[in-house]
C-alpha cells in the first residue's frame, strides 16, 4: 500500500536494539541481560547444545532463560492446531510465527532482558526469514514485519550438510511432514523432499550470515566439540576481561 | 504487537479464503471493516503506525472504502441502549486508562477517531455521516455504491478503443 526504503537491519545496527521499527511502548534504554540465539536447521543439535549451555552458564552464576520458536502458550495450541490441518496458506504461517513470537518477545524475553538474565533463545526470526524465503514470500516484507525484532547480542550459527543432516534425523526421530517441506508439494517421495527443502532451507540461511552477523559454527563436529566451542566465545563476550 | 498480529494473521487467512476467491470470480465483497480498523485500533494501542502498514501490504486495496463517521457520544448512546456492558477490548480496558468502561471507551474510541480521521485522508475513506437516519445513511452509500459501479462498467464498455 506505501512504498516504505526497505527497513532490513544494516550491518551498523547495534546487537540488543530493535532491527528496524521499534515496539514504540516497549523502549530500550540499557539493560543488563544478553540475548544469544543460536540457530540451525531442524535436527542440527541445536536443543542439545542450549541445554549443555544452559548448565555451564548456571554453575557459573548467571540466571538463565530458555525461549523456543513456537513455544508461547499463547499461540503452541493454534499452530500446532493449524499444522494438522490442510488450511495453512503461507502467509498465514507466517503471520502465526510472527505472533508467537511477538508473545514471546514481550512477555519472556524483553522482561527478562531488563531483570538481567542471559536470554538463550532455540531458533530466533532467521529460523521465520528462512522458512518463509523458500516459500516465496517477500523478503523485504518478512524483514520489515520483523523490525520489531532485538538484533541478538551473539547469533551462533550451526552450520552443517544435508548429507550428515539425513543421517542424524533419520538415526533419531525420522522425516517429519513439515520439516520435509512436504506442503511445498514438490513430490510424493520424503526422503527427496526432506533433502531438496533442507538443501533450500540451508543455501537460504547460508545468505543471510554476514547481514545478521552469524557465527559460524561447524555442526558436524561431536556434541563436546561444538559445546567447547560455543562456550569459549560466550565466555569471551561476557567476560571480555579473562577468568 | 502480539494483539496486532494475531488479528493479522486472522485477516490473512480470511483475505485468502474468503475475499481473494469471490474477487477473482467476478464477485463484490462487501467487508465489515478492513486493515483501517487495525491502523486505527493498533496505532492508538502504541503501535508504530507505519509498521502496521507495512504490515498490512498483502492487503488488496478496496475500489472502495466507506468510512461512518460517528462522535463518541452518539456510539456510546447506541452501545448503551443495547448492550448491559462494554465489551473489554472496545472499551480499551487492556489499556488501563481508566478503571470505568464508559470512560475508558470514551477515551479509547476518542484517539481511534483520531487515527480514522489520519487514515480517511491518507487513504481516501469516503465518508458517511453516520449520525443520520439509517435510511438517510443507506440512501448515501448506495448512491456512493451506484456511482462507483456505473464508473467501473462505464469504462468496461469501451475496450476496443485502447486494444493496442
Amino acid at each position: 500500500m506505501s512504498n516504505l526504503p526497505e527497513l532490513s537491519p544494516d550491518a551498523e545496527t547495534p546487537a540488543g536494539k530493535y532491527y528496524g521499527r521499534s515496539i514504540p511502548y516497549l523502549p530500550l534504554e540499557s539493560y543488563p541481560g544478553k540475548l544469544i540465539a543460536v540457530e540451525g536447521t531442524d535436527g542440527v543439535g541445536r536443543s542439545t547444545q542450549i541445554q549443555l549451555l544452559r548448565e555451564w552458564l548456571e554453575v557459573k552464576g548467571y540466571g538463565v532463560i530458555e525461549t523456543g520458536w513456537t513455544r508461547s502458550p499463547l499461540m503452541q495450541p493454534t499452530i500446532e492446531l493449524a499444522k494438522s490441518s490442510n488450511t495453512l496458506n503461507k502467509l498465514t504461517f507466517v503471520l502465526l510465527y510472527a505472533t508467537d513470537f511477538a508473545d514471546r518477545l514481550e512477555k519472556e524475553i524483553i522482561p527478562a532482558l531488563k531483570a538481567g538474565f542471559v536470554v538463550l533463545t532455540d531458533r530466533y526470526i532467521f529460523t521465520a526469514l528462512a522458512r518463509a524465503g523458500v516459500r516465496g514470500v517477500d523478503r523485504a516484507w518478512l524483514r520489515t514485519l520483523y523490525g520489531f525484532a532485538i538484533a541478538p547480542h551473539l547469533v551462533f550459527y550451526l552450520k552443517i550438510d544435508v548429507d550428515t543432516l539425513i543421517g542424524r534425523v533419520l538415526e533419531s526421530r525420522g522425516m517429519d511432514f513439515w520439516e520435509s517441506g512436504m506442503d511445498l508439494k514438490t513430490g510424493d517421495d520424503i526422503y527427496d523432499s526432506f533433502r531438496a527443502y533442507q538443501n533450500k532451507l540451508l543455501r537460504e540461511y547460508g545468505s543471510m550470515g554476514e547481514e545478521f552477523h552469524f557465527r559460524v559454527v561447524d555442526a558436524r563436529r561431536s556434541v563436546v566439540q561444538i559445546q567447547d566451542e560455543l562456550r569459549r566465545q560466550v565466555a569471551a563476550f561476557l567476560e571480555p576481561t579473562g577468568t | 504487537m502480539t494483539f496486532s498480529l494475531l488479528h493479522a494473521t486472522d485477516f490473512a487467512d480470511r483475505l485468502l479464503y474468503k475475499i481473494i476467491p469471490p474477487l477473482k470470480a467476478g464477485m463484490i465483497v462487501l467487508a465489515d471493516r478492513y486493515a483501517y480498523t487495525a491502523f486505527a485500533r493498533d496505532a492508538t494501542r502504541g503501535v508504530d503506525r507505519q509498521w502496521v502498514r507495512e504490515l498490512y501490504s498483502f492487503a488488496v486495496k478496496p475500489d472502495m472504502a466507506l468510512y461512518f463517521r460517528v462522535p463518541i457520544d452518539v456510539s456510546l448512546d447506541r452501545l448503551m441502549a443495547r448492550r448491559v456492558k462494554l465489551k473489554f477490548y472496545e472499551a480499551g480496558m487492556d489499556l488501563g486508562w481508566s478503571t470505568n468502561p464508559v470512560e475508558s471507551f470514551r477515551l479509547f474510541q476518542g484517539k481511534v477517531l483520531d487515527e480514522y480521521d489520519r487514515i480517511v485522508d491518507e487513504y481516501g475513506l469516503s465518508v458517511v455521516d453516520a449520525v443520520g437516519s439509517i435510511t438517510e445513511q443507506q440512501r448515501v452509500v448506495r448512491n456512493l455504491v451506484a456511482h462507483h459501479i456505473e464508473t467501473v462498467d462505464a469504462a468496461r464498455e469501451i475496450p476496443s478503443e485502447q486494444s493496442a
